[in-house]
């Protein structure tokens, strides 16, 4: 008879499963409490792959998702987006200290690239290129979620790995800024999430992208009362 | 025996003797042609105060896979006397001469034959440098003669080192004394402590030198004996410790073949901190698709880190691939054989080191890109300060800073936080376009809008147009909408004290029907679509 070691008697059966799986809490990057809604599991989940489609607030809201996580002490590597504004990344808290571009991969190299970022960082930007042979997307996709690297996908190239979860910018409103007077101050932004898993069911939210303070805002519910006339049918 | 080529970098680069011409790297001289160096012109100078002294000179960037590139076939020229020959960097060579002097009949014959077949292997279009060759019992010794010599070869005779460096002054140990941890301090001290020269250091005891210094008075005693700093282990290193990798498919660039060098260093590095050690000198062997193969010899005075080790492959290889005897097919083949090691002293990382060492990681990664992508194809932001959003922020090579630095220091911080009026307020657009497109701006009256001298528009904005027929991109907005809200202009006059960077310049805010905000800029009787708030 095979004498089991004590420490497993002593602190129960469950001491024999190996311990490999990480905790809840280092599985996923946290996000702006604006945006917490908009992910099923309320942050980024590591090698997971997110796509921001839509018009009019796109590359923010891809800021605004990886701003947290940066200036928690991730390494964010943006790739394939050479007219990224660097003010905006930083205005949106994105750490530049931590940051790395990629503005032009050559030809055929962007598999290698993103390959050899992903494990290295924990989120990669990117905006994949229109033409990416499917036997690379698959590698980098199954390379990322070996290692955990969250892949933040702009605009609305279909080459990359399939988003887990897409978020589209249905509608943006400025406030702020009239015909000759005032200026930009705060955007309005309309979003639609979908996705597989927990995310299929279709959630619309709105938000403030930048709020007035100039960083992500949720949009409080007395605020979406005068988006309607008030001469609405009863 | 010590090969020298005199200022190399600036030979490799076509620069004869007589043309005053410098290299620089980081701003500061590397290199000066003997031309420069009779206005003063030295190595360490700041490259402004270098085209102060001279201004005519030339000045010219660093680059070593170029010096590596022309050094090759010198080295290959002097294959003919031994295999054995070890590259300290470009422009410096040392092998051992017992064998081949025996065979030439003496050190002196021997200098003299490979003197000959340099001035041969120099002779070529744009290459004229005089060669200078240093034989001596260790590899400092024949270095120091090789830098001294005024007749191109000096040979110091078996024994008489210590009599030989006696004389000379203590700077020399500045030279190359690379595993010297702080030399110019300790050359700097025993100059002011009255050791002016190399005797005098070598007269102290040891031990004094020791207690006063540390490892480096010990390394600096046995220098300026004439004895080496360490002598060399004849054991060769395991040959398990070689690593090496098919290259799968064969590369055909360099590029790809440095990114694999890079790999295999990492690994080599791993393995030997491992045992505690660093290697010193290093074979790298390249074998191609066809059997062809090349093998050299790196070495390093202080210990070849990863980094140092890639870089000596892709010199390698790159003149290799420039080379007469230039191979035929792709390498299929890298070995990295380390042929002597020294013990490594290591590096501590950070106690709470959960960061630095996400830091190091992708440090490490991003060195791996620019073998894939260039050095100029992988950037770091910095922000600069300035009025426009391209000129807020720009992007800096990762090879010219050093990321694992937290913060990261900024070249001019008061720019950032110095006010700037004529700035659009934030917040500022996440989007950039490289090359601002034209575009059209016209009142009610289809009448263009233009911004006066005092910075007012002639009339209200309604409709914004592209100005060419160009594709619609992804992230260019429609062509022709009509604009909903505006604001601004900021006018700014920018550098009107320098005629060729003066710039004048007016900024607005535009909502289009579609909600989307974008920043335009008239500039030169033009309105361009400089950014859209994305």
């Amino acid at each position: 008879m095979s004498a089991l070691p004590v420490a497993s008697l002593t602190r129960g059966p469950q001491v024999l499963l190996a311990p490999t799986e990480p905790l809840a809490g280092e599985r996923l990057l946290p996000v702006h409490d604006a945006l917490v809604p908009l992910l099923p599991q309320g942050g980024l989940r590591r090698g997971s792959t997110i796509a921001v489609t839509g018009r009019g607030a796109v590359t923010s809201l891809a800021l605004a998702l990886v701003a947290q996580a940066s200036s928690a002490g991730s390494w964010t590597a943006v790739v394939g987006l050479p007219g990224l504004g660097l003010v905006a990344a930083h205005e949106l808290g994105v750490s530049l200290d931590r940051c790395a571009l990629v503005d032009h991969p050559p030809p055929g190299t962007w598999g290698q690239v993103v390959g050899a970022l992903i494990g290295a960082v924990d989120v990669v930007l990117w905006s994949p290129p229109p033409r990416l042979p499917r036997s690379e997307t698959r590698r980098v996709a199954a390379r990322m979620r070996e290692r955990g690297t969250v892949l933040v996908q702009v605009s609305g190239a279909s080459t990359g790995p399939s988003p887990d979860v897409t978020l589209t910018v249905t509608d943006v409103t400025w406030q702020g800024i009239e015909r000759g007077h005032g200026r930009l101050a705060a955007r309005r932004v309309s979003l639609e999430r979908s996705g597989r898993g927990a995310a299929a069911r279709l959630l619309r939210v709105d938000l403030w992208l930048p709020g007035p303070d100039g960083r992500p805002a949720a949009v409080e519910p007395e605020a979406t009362v005068h988006r309607f006339p008030a001469a609405l049918p009863a | 025996m010590v090969v020298w080529l005199p200022h190399w970098p600036l030979t490799a680069a076509g620069i004869g003797p007589d043309e005053p011409a410098v290299v620089v790297q980081a701003n500061r001289v590397v290199a000066a042609s003997p031309a420069a160096r009779h206005r003063q012109v030295t190595v360490g100078l700041r490259r402004r105060e270098a085209q102060a002294r001279c201004p005519e000179i030339a000045v010219l960037q660093h680059d070593p896979s170029r010096d590596a590139r022309y050094f090759e076939p010198v080295v290959q020229a002097l294959d003919r006397f031994t295999p054995r020959i070890e590259i300290l960097e470009p422009g410096w060579c040392s092998f051992p001469t017992r064998g081949p002097s025996r065979y030439f009949g003496g050190d002196e014959a021997l200098a003299v034959k490979v003197l000959q077949v340099l001035d041969a292997a120099l002779a070529g279009p744009e290459l004229s440098v005089a060669g200078r060759v240093g034989v001596a019992d260790g590899p400092f010794t024949a270095e120091v003669a090789a830098r001294d010599t005024v007749t191109r070869s000096r040979v110091v005779a078996p024994g008489a080192s210590a009599g030989f460096l006696a004389p000379l002054p203590v700077t020399v140990l500045d030279h190359r004394g690379q595993r010297l941890v702080d030399r110019e301090s300790l050359v700097d001290l025993l100059w002011r402590l009255g050791l002016r020269t190399l005797g005098d250091v070598a007269e102290v005891p040891a031990s004094d030198l020791a207690a006063r210094f540390g490892p480096d008075g010990l390394v600096a005693h046995s220098l300026a004996s004439g004895l080496d700093d360490q002598p060399p282990d004849t054991r060769p290193p395991p040959p398990r410790w070689a690593v090496e990798a098919e290259l799968d498919p064969p590369a055909e660039r360099v590029e790809a073949a440095t990114f694999w060098a890079k790999a295999l260093a990492d690994e080599l590095h791993e393995r030997l901190a491992a045992e505690g050690l660093a290697a010193s000198r290093v074979l790298i062997e390249a074998q191609t698709e066809h059997g062809e193969s090349m093998a050299r010899s790196w070495r390093h005075e202080g210990a070849l880190r990863a980094g140092d080790l890639a870089a000596r492959v892709r010199w390698q290889l790159d003149g290799w691939l420039h080379s007469v005897a230039r191979p035929t097919a792709p390498i299929t083949l890298l070995r990295l054989v380390p042929e002597e090691v020294v013990a490594h002293h290591g590096r501590q990382l950070g106690f709470w080191g959960g960061e630095t060492q996400a830091t190091h990681r992708a440090a490490r990664a991003l060195a791996r890109l620019q073998g894939l992508v260039g050095t100029e194809g992988v950037a770091v932001p910095e922000l600069r300060g300035g009025r426009g959003p391209a000129d807020q922020a720009g992007r800096v090579p990762v090879a010219a800073v050093d990321v694992t630095a937290e913060p990261r220091p900024v070249e001019a911080p008061e720019r950032v936080e110095a006010p700037w009026p004529g700035r659009v307020p934030p917040p500022s657009p996440a989007l950039v376009h490289p090359a601002p497109l034209p575009v059209e701006l016209t009142g009610a009256d289809q009448q263009a809008v233009e911004v006066t001298g005092r910075g007012e528009l002639t009339a209200e904005p309604v409709r914004m147009r592209s100005g060419t027929a160009g594709r619609p991109a992804l992230d260019r907005p429609a062509l022709d909408q009509q604009v909903t809200a505006w604001s601004g202009p900021w006018p700014c006059d920018e550098l009107w004290w320098d005629p060729a960077a003066h710039r004048r310049r007016a900024r607005l805010q535009v909502v289009l029907d579609d909600g989307v905000a974008h920043l335009l800029t008239r500039e030169g009787g033009r309105w361009f679509l400089e950014a859209t708030y994305d």
